[in-house]
């Protein structure tokens, strides 16, 4: 992957105090999945029975909620770090990336609402998914 | 997971297809219709069918630590208070694994085990929380290539290959998208993977 990236060109600093918070956060650095919603969020009561449209690879496709009934974000707006410290506690978790040297970071309490954001970073396409 | 979303020209916007594969989330672009995993980022059917999104280097960390490290940051605008996950109770719960049979899970270690994923090629790892608290990054050789995984100062876990000849600190490297995932899902999407725990 060679796009800008927060890796960068050099050697990684590592600390212990980084890595011990780490494994704090080892419950909440998830990947998101639409289970955890139907499980455990408030689209169960309209939940239709899971049914399987598709089979793909010998594993089952099912279609659990509509399209669309967790809505992605498409137009995103963001503020700045200090506004968003405002806001933020400091063990909420984020999904961050650096792209052509401007960084950006989705709270994931607030991508379950989501899952996906259509974003832009200077002129590159993305989507941050959770 | 952050992807490019630009592919051969096309750029594709993505929503929720309410669909689960192999107990994880479907998305489906506007343009086409097809379904996309969101772990692998290859399209599984539709006109897209077989086309692959490139995975960034995106990280999973906490506010706090990614602040510090990058306090000119722009952050996602909230349109209201979120003071919680709304999963916290799935996230804690060890029996939950999604909604359906997790085929591939096997004894090696617990489902609802953390991993960090990498992919080159056609191999795959997985690196688990326990194997990065050393204050040594975990040199793996997956194939052919040597793989480095460490976890930075942000709090991000990272990846990369390091080139030949290359030496020491300041050294280039070439980075590789890292999946932070349940063991049991992992396991579903990469049988073969190895475990570095």
């Amino acid at each position: 992957m060679a796009r800008g990236t927060a890796a960068g060109n050099q050697l990684p600093q590592i600390s212990n105090r980084h890595m011990r918070e780490g494994t704090d956060m080892k419950r909440t650095m998830v990947i998101m999945t639409i289970i955890a919603a139907v499980a455990g969020g408030s689209a169960e009561a309209q939940r239709p029975e899971p049914k399987v449209v598709a089979t793909v690879g010998g594993d089952d496709v099912y279609q659990v909620l509509p399209v669309g009934a967790i809505p992605a974000i498409d137009d995103p707006t963001f503020v700045s770090g200090a506004a968003a410290n405002a806001q933020m506690s400091p063990g909420e978790p984020v999904l961050g990336i650096v792209l052509e040297g401007e960084a950006r970071a989705y709270s994931l309490w607030q991508l379950d609402a989501h899952e996906i954001v259509n974003d832009e970073i200077k002129g590159t396409a993305i989507a941050a998914t959770w | 997971m952050v992807y490019a979303r630009t592919l051969g020209g096309n750029t594709y916007t993505f929503q929720v297809s309410g669909k689960l594969w192999r107990n994880s989330l479907i998305m489906q672009d506007r343009e086409t219709g097809s379904s996309w995993s969101h772990v692998t980022g290859r399209a599984i059917d539709g006109k897209a069918k077989g086309a692959q999104l490139e995975k960034l280097e995106a990280i999973e960390t906490t506010w706090g630590l990614w602040y510090e490290a990058h306090p000119d940051t722009k952050v996602l605008e909230k349109s209201e208070e979120v003071k919680a996950s709304h999963y916290q109770d799935y996230f804690d719960d060890p029996e939950r694994m999604g909604l359906f049979r997790a085929q591939w899970l096997n004894e090696k270690m617990p489902g609802k085990t953390l991993v960090y994923g990498v992919v080159v090629g056609a191999h795959a790892v997985a690196v688990t929380d326990a194997a990065l608290a050393g204050d040594e990054p975990v040199q793996i050789d997956l194939g052919a290539t040597p793989v480095v995984v460490f976890r930075a100062a942000d709090g991000g876990v990272r990846a990369f290959i390091p080139k030949a000849g290359a030496q020491g600190a300041g050294s280039e490297m070439e980075g590789l998208a890292v999946t932070p995932v349940y063991w049991f899902a992992w396991s579903n999407f990469y049988p073969n993977t190895k475990v570095i725990d």
